[in-house]
């Protein structure tokens, strides 16, 4: 390694801050972001929530830190608005399923906003409802009131 | 009015991006304002994600770490770090997509969307001779040292206090660590590499 550039000999040098921008110049050019992403990038503001209550993840039992795992593979997160809790559970048998009930209970319609998916099911009379094969990507509930307007929209989770 | 022309990338984002100001337009309602926000902070949510070897799953990463933003910018109380701010979502949810793989590996159950190669690097190609000796160096490190240079080299740039918070390291380790990563690199690239940069700037002074 005696051939490598160093301040001990008189090739000139490359110094750390030089090698690090170089590095940083590599990635840009043939790493950057593609258009496709950038373009969802854009569009994602689209999808704002303007005058509905939104309801935040307040547990998530994927959110644990590295190396730390459950044996179980179903996902579990919960949302939070004021009045209103709605826990979910994904169960992954080939088909995602997703599994979710209303706290408190309550009878609503329940849609379900993947990409460019909207689907939408009613809850049972103990607020449970059920969405099966769950689209790739980011999704969002919402809770619809009898005229259809959404009173509760979830943050977006990516399942 | 500053000369842009003599600050390196980092200094001009900072010169021209006034991120509060953009915040509170795309607060009103100005998708102009959100599309200057994601062409300023786009490449540091990619890069932060490209750490963690998702494959095609960064793209679903990235679309959600966007998708909290639209949705809880009116929250961001500092916005001098809204860099830190994406960089700690995208981590949390780049996190959440890797213990998932793990935890279906471990099951038996291998998904096809890990990536194949060592980094995702390999396939790249560039023109440059120079660029593409420091990436096939660079694919060489070790996956912590990828992402560690990958954190280090984000534009905006991020402060160690933020990087130290997401690789989960002592703020002090950091320096060190940059200057052990960079010796690495440095040996990796070997004898030689120094007249390929020569040749590299001459090539681009050339250019200009």
């Amino acid at each position: 390694m005696s051939d490598v550039p160093t301040p001990g000999n008189n090739r000139e040098y490359l110094s750390d801050d030089a090698l690090a921008d170089l590095l940083g110049q590599a990635l840009h050019t043939v790493d950057r972001m593609p258009e496709h992403v950038a373009a969802g990038a854009r569009a994602a503001f689209t999808w704002r929530t303007i005058d509905t209550e939104l309801a935040e993840l307040v547990f998530d039992s994927a959110s644990g830190l590295v190396g730390v795992r459950s044996d179980d593979v179903d996902r579990q997160v919960t949302f939070r608005a004021p009045g209103v809790e709605i826990e979910v559970v994904v169960i992954e048998e080939g088909r995602r399923r997703l599994v979710g009930q209303l706290v408190p209970p309550s009878v609503a319609t329940i849609e379900l906003v993947g990409g460019d998916d909207v689907r939408s099911v009613q809850t049972d009379r103990l607020g449970r409802f059920t969405f099966d094969d769950l689209p790739p990507g980011p999704v969002r509930l919402a809770v619809l009131d009898a005229d259809g307007g959404s009173t509760v929209q979830t943050d977006w989770v990516l399942f | 009015m500053t000369d842009v022309s003599t600050l390196s990338p980092r200094d001009v984002h900072s010169a021209v991006m006034d991120v509060a100001a953009l915040l509170r337009r795309v607060i009103e309602g100005d998708q102009r304002a959100w599309d200057e926000l994601v062409e300023g902070f786009g490449g540091l949510v990619w890069s932060v994600a490209r750490g963690y070897r998702l494959g095609s799953l960064t793209d679903d990463v990235v679309q959600t770490v966007w998708l909290r933003l639209a949705e809880n910018c009116d929250r961001i109380r500092e916005p001098d770090r809204l860099a830190a701010w994406l960089a700690t979502t995208t981590r949390n949810e780049a996190l959440r997509v890797a213990n998932k793989q793990k935890r279906l590996v471990s099951v038996g159950d291998l998904p096809e969307h890990v990536d194949a190669t060592v980094s995702g690097i390999d396939e790249l190609v560039t023109d440059s001779d120079t660029l593409s000796h420091v990436l096939q160096a660079f694919a060489k490190l070790s996956d912590t040292d990828q992402q560690l240079l990958r954190l280090l080299c984000t534009v905006p740039p991020l402060d160690y206090a933020t990087i130290a918070d997401l690789i989960d390291r002592p703020i002090g380790s950091i320096g060190p660590s940059r200057e052990r990563c960079l010796k690495k690199l440095r040996r990796l690239l070997g004898t030689g590499f120094h007249d390929a940069t020569e040749a590299h700037a001459r090539g681009k002074e050339e250019s200009q």
